[in-house]
C-alpha cells in the first residue's frame, strides 16, 4: 500500500501520457472535423495534467486555459457553424500530400535532433525552489517575450493556411 | 502517506456531498423563494406517507427535490437520431464534470490538526496540519477559469450534435455569451490579484482576516466594490440565468442547446446549472467576503479592532470556519435566486452589447485605477 502510494505520481504520469498519446494519435487519425476537436481537447487537457504532475501548475493552469479555453473553444465554434457535414470521402489524401510529406520529414528531424541534443537546463533559480507565479513572470517576460510573440505569428500564419485549404476545396467544389 | 490519502478522501468526500447538497437544496429554494417573493404558498404538493397511517410529511415541500430526480432517472430516455453519437453523449459530463473540478482549489475552511481535534487521533495522523482544501495549488483562481472555459465546449456540443435548429442556435448564443462574460470576469478579478499579490485561493483569503481603515475587515468587496459588483453579474451571466438565459429562453428556442436531452441527461444539464450557482456562491465568498472566517477572525480566534482577543479551541475554530463558509455561500446563492426573480429578460443583441460596450470598459478601468493605486501605494 505505502509502496503503492509512494508510486501514484508516477503512475498518473504514465496515465496521463499515455492517453495524451492516444488522444493526439486519434486527433490524426480521425476524419470528421468534430471529433478530431474533441481528441484535440482531451489531449490538451491530459498535457495540463502532466504539466501539473511535473509540479509545474501554472504551465498546467495555462495550458488547458489558452489552449482549451481560448483556442480549441474558437474551433468548436467555427466547426459549429460551418458545420462540415460533407463527407467528402472520395479523396483519401488532399492534393497537398508531397508537401505533407515533407513538412512531416522536417518535423520528424527537428524532433530528433532536439530529441538527441542535450536538454536545455531549468529555469535559472536555486535549485528546489518552486516555480511559482513570480520567477514564471520574470522569466516570461524577460526570456520568453521573443519567443511568445513569434508564436502568435505563427498562429496568424496556420489561420491564413487553414483559410487556404478551405478555399481549395471550395473552388474544387464549384468548378 | 496513507494520513494524507484519508485527509484528501474526506476532504474530497465533503466538498461532494456539499455541492450535491447544494444542488438538491437549490431548486427548492428557487421555487420557495419565487413563491415568498410573489406572495404564493410555492412547493407543497410532494409529501412522504409514514405507512399505515394517515401522517403525511410535507416539511415544506423539501420532497420535491427528490420527486425530481426519481422523475428524471426514471423517464423515458429518448436518444435522437444524431449526426454526431459521440459528442451528444459526451456533452452532458463535459458542461457537468469542471463545474464540480472547480471546488478543489476552493478553500472551505483553514487549516485541520486532526490531533488537536482529538488526542487518540494523534496516533494516526500524527502532529501535522493540513489545509481544509482538495488541492493546494499555488496557480488557484486560473485553474478556476481553465475548468470553467471547457463548460463553454460542453454546451456547444450539446446544441450542435442534438441535429436540431434550436439547439444549434441555442449552442451559438451560449458559446458568444459564454465567451464574451468569460473576459469580462477575468478583468474583474485581475484588479484583486493585484490587490493580493497572489493568485492562491487560500493566500486571499488570509490576506481578507485582517484590519483595514481600522475598524473594517479587509474583504475584498471593501478593497474592490465596483469589481464585486461586475464579477457578480458576469457570473451570473456565465451560468446563463435570467436576465442572461437567452441560450435557453423558453419562448423562443424551447430548452435551447439541450432541447434534444431528456431523462437524467438533462438532468445533468439543468443540475450543473445549480451546482454553478453554489460554485459561484463559493467564489465570490472566498474572493471578495472573506472566505470562510467571520469578520476579525483567523486560526487562532478573534482579534478585535479595539484590541481585545478572543482565543478559540482547534475544534471551536474549525466548526466555526466550515459553517460560516456554508452561510456566506448560502446568502450569495440565495441572492443570486433573488435577482433571477427579480429582473425580466435581456434581448440577445442586448446581452452581448451589455457586456462588450458596457462591462468591458468598466472592468478595464476598474483594473486600470486599481494598477495605479496599487503602484502609488506600494511605491
Amino acid at each position: 500500500m505505502t509502496d503503492f502510494l509512494a508510486n501514484l505520481d508516477t503512475l498518473l504520469l504514465w496515465a496521463f501520457a499515455g492517453c495524451a498519446f492516444v488522444s493526439a494519435a486519434l486527433m490524426l487519425v480521425l476524419r470528421q472535423p468534430m471529433r478530431v476537436a474533441i481528441a484535440l481537447v482531451s489531449c490538451m487537457v491530459f498535457l495540463g495534467g502532466v504539466y501539473g504532475l511535473l509540479g509545474l501548475h501554472f504551465i498546467a493552469a495555462f495550458q488547458v486555459l489558452i489552449y482549451v479555453g481560448a483556442v480549441m473553444v474558437f474551433m468548436v465554434y467555427a466547426i459549429m457553424l460551418l458545420d462540415p457535414r460533407d463527407e467528402s470521402g472520395g479523396e483519401k489524401f488532399s492534393k497537398l500530400l508531397w508537401p505533407g510529406i515533407i513538412g512531416l520529414s522536417l518535423l520528424a528531424e527537428a524532433l530528433a535532433v532536439g530529441y538527441w541534443s542535450d536538454l536545455p537546463g531549468a529555469p535559472r533559480g536555486a535549485a528546489g525552489e518552486p516555480f511559482d507565479m513570480v520567477r514564471f513572470s520574470a522569466a516570461f517576460l524577460s526570456e520568453y517575450w521573443l519567443h511568445f510573440e513569434l508564436t502568435s505569428v505563427l498562429l496568424l500564419a496556420a489561420v491564413v493556411a487553414a483559410l487556404a485549404v478551405i478555399k481549395e476545396n471550395r473552388r474544387h467544389d464549384h468548378g | 502517506m496513507i494520513a494524507d490519502l484519508v485527509i484528501s478522501l474526506v476532504f474530497i468526500g465533503y466538498a461532494i456531498s456539499v455541492l450535491m447538497g447544494f444542488g438538491t437544496i437549490l431548486t427548492w429554494v428557487e421555487r420557495k423563494q419565487a413563491a415568498v417573493m410573489s406572495d404564493r404558498i410555492g412547493a407543497n404538493r410532494a409529501y412522504i406517507r409514514i405507512p399505515g397511517t394517515q401522517v403525511k410529511l410535507v416539511w415544506l415541500g423539501l420532497f420535491h427535490g427528490m420527486a425530481d430526480g426519481l422523475k428524471m432517472l426514471l423517464k423515458e430516455d429518448f436518444k435522437p437520431r444524431t449526426y454526431d453519437w459521440y459528442a451528444y453523449a459526451v456533452a452532458p459530463w463535459v458542461v457537468f464534470t469542471p463545474v464540480l473540478l472547480v471546488f478543489a482549489v476552493i478553500p472551505f475552511g483553514g487549516s485541520l490538526t486532526p490531533a488537536r481535534l482529538w488526542e487518540p487521533l494523534s496516533a494516526f495522523f500524527g502532529d501535522k496540519t493540513w489545509p481544509m482544501q482538495i488541492a493546494t495549488l499555488d496557480a488557484g483562481i486560473l485553474i478556476v477559469f481553465a475548468f470553467s472555459g471547457l463548460t463553454i465546449i460542453g454546451a456547444m456540443l450539446a446544441g450542435w450534435s442534438s441535429s436540431n435548429k434550436f439547439s444549434l442556435l441555442g449552442a451559438l448564443r451560449a458559446g458568444s455569451q459564454m465567451i464574451s462574460y468569460e473576459l469580462v470576469l477575468g478583468l474583474t478579478v485581475l484588479g484583486l490579484i493585484l490587490v493580493y499579490g497572489t493568485v492562491n485561493l487560500d493566500a486571499m483569503v488570509r490576506q481578507q482576516s485582517g484590519i483595514v481603515l481600522g475598524f473594517l475587515p479587509a474583504w475584498g468587496i471593501v478593497y474592490q466594490p465596483f469589481a464585486a459588483t461586475l464579477f457578480l453579474a458576469a457570473a451570473i451571466a456565465e451560468n446563463k440565468r435570467i436576465p442572461f438565459d437567452l441560450p435557453e429562453a423558453e419562448s423562443e428556442l424551447i430548452a435551447g442547446y439541450f432541447t434534444e436531452y431528456s431523462a437524467m441527461k438533462m438532468g445533468l444539464f439543468m443540475f450543473a446549472e445549480f451546482i454553478e450557482i453554489a460554485i459561484i456562491g463559493a467564489l465570490f465568498t472566498t474572493l471578495f467576503l472573506g472566505g470562510y472566517n467571520l469578520p476579525y477572525m483567523s486560526d487562532a480566534g478573534f482579534a478585535f479592532p479595539g484590541g481585545a482577543a478572543v482565543a478559540m479551541p482547534h475544534g471551536a475554530v474549525v466548526v466555526t470556519q466550515l459553517g460560516t463558509f456554508l452561510l456566506k455561500v448560502f446568502l450569495v446563492c440565495s441572492f443570486q435566486i433573488l435577482i433571477r426573480w427579480t429582473l425580466p429578460r435581456f434581448r440577445y443583441d442586448q446581452v452581448l452589447m451589455f457586456a462588450w460596450k458596457f462591462m468591458f470598459p468598466l472592468a478595464l478601468a476598474n483594473l486600470c485605477v486599481t494598477a495605479v493605486v496599487v503602484w502609488a501605494v506600494r511605491s
